[in-house]
């Protein structure tokens, strides 16, 4: 007998699975209705994939290191210790950084592809999607992984697939609305 | 002792949070955290080229926009937690090489059969949610056939990077849980739009 069976690997794997694809579709759903506006300008197709990472990889950091602090016992500290703090503020000063590389990489790479895009116009769209983004993520990260600690789950398991998701659709949300307020295209 | 004890009780959390001050301060997570983000933002980047190379396709088969993010998302889902096994396997000592082991082939056979079973569920719900929302759809056939192919595909490449890099990595004496998984997370993007291009040429040409 193997420690990791076939049939273990799928059962454990597919509720979590199946809800991640119905959120998936949920963002495409979300994308298909705007396609029209956004095939017209190829710089937003470049940006998309790594714009709507950005607030679920940040998140998931958040998460695994409350899931830490949970597991260590901090819960009834959790918001007068620097663990929370620190934390919440590390990672925004991570997701900042990363969108304003976002804005110069994409802004770089439309250049040698010879799509005109401006800069300004770059920046602006990161960071209105990504800072909606973070914002709604970080609080359902940080109130996901206190609810799934006080009902006894390991929010290591629960919390980062969740999470991951969440960044998906409401980094395709925060882009429609970026487009929206900017009136780019 | 009582008063003692409770001195004790006292410090301990106060000792917990100076050790919890070093382990969480702010420069180590940025210094830590962000090299990892800055390189998903180049993959993503490069995943983001080939979707703007698909601009055609998006607007010959209608629907294929909407499976794009949860294909993507499905593999960077199936794949990294099969490199998370992975370095927990040969963390037990389960995986020490490559050729017939049981847990490796177990763990790759596990995440391909996932990959097959959510891709066909993914095409099928993609084409009746569009159809439900009254937007139009290439069919259920194509959109599941696009799903399976990309999502099979790619699944099979992730695993023999996933397989070939873990082994590599603990011959060359690295954690693979340090590595595996961000590499995974970034190469994961770029082959699995990559895979969805091919699909969507590939069912273009049927």
């Amino acid at each position: 007998m193997t420690y990791y069976t076939v049939t273990g690997i799928i059962r454990s794997s597919t509720p979590v699975l199946l809800l991640a694809a119905i959120a998936g579709l949920l963002a495409g759903q979300m994308l298909n209705s705007e396609i029209e506006r956004i095939i017209t300008m190829p710089s937003l197709l470049i940006l998309i994939p790594a714009l709507i990472k950005i607030g679920g990889d940040t998140g998931s950091i958040l998460a695994a290191r409350l899931a830490s602090a949970f597991h260590l016992g901090l819960e009834s500290r959790i918001f007068r210790n620097p663990v929370m703090s620190n934390s919440l503020i590390g990672v925004t000063i991570v997701a900042m950084t990363a969108l304003f590389s976002l804005s110069v990489i994409v802004w770089v790479v439309s250049f040698l592809l010879g799509h005109s895009v401006s800069f300004l116009v770059l920046l602006q769209i990161c960071y209105i999607a990504g800072i909606i983004e973070i914002v709604i993520v970080f609080f359902f990260t940080i109130t996901i992984s206190s609810a799934s600690h006080k009902y006894g789950l390991d929010p290591d398991d629960t919390v980062i697939p969740l999470i991951a998701t969440l960044g998906d659709i409401v980094g395709v949300a925060g882009i429609i609305f970026a487009l929206n307020i900017l009136l780019v295209v | 002792m009582g008063t003692k004890n409770s001195d004790y009780g006292a410090e301990i959390p106060e000792l917990i949070e100076d050790c919890f001050g070093e382990y969480a301060s702010i420069k180590s997570i940025v210094n830590e955290a962000l090299p990892f983000e800055i390189m998903a933002t180049f993959g993503g980047v490069i995943a983001g080229i080939i979707l703007s190379g698909m601009a055609e396709e998006i607007e010959l088969i209608p629907g294929l926009i909407v499976i794009a993010p949860a294909v993507m998302g499905l593999r960077g889902n199936i794949s990294c937690t099969l490199g998370s096994r992975l370095g927990s396997a040969i963390h037990l000592g389960l995986i020490t090489k490559l050729e017939r082991n049981p847990e490796l082939i177990n763990n790759i056979s596990g995440s391909l059969l996932l990959s097959l079973f959510l891709s066909i569920f993914l095409g099928l719900m993609g084409h009746y949610i569009t159809v439900a929302l009254g937007l139009p759809s290439a069919g259920a056939v194509i959109l599941t056939l696009i799903a399976v192919i990309s999502g099979v595909l790619s699944g099979i490449i992730l695993a023999i990077v996933a397989a070939l890099l873990s082994v590599g990595m603990v011959k060359y004496g690295f954690d693979p849980d340090n590595i595996v998984t961000p590499a995974i997370a970034t190469i994961g993007d770029i082959v699995a739009m990559l895979m969805l291009f091919l699909a969507a040429k590939v069912v273009l040409l049927i």
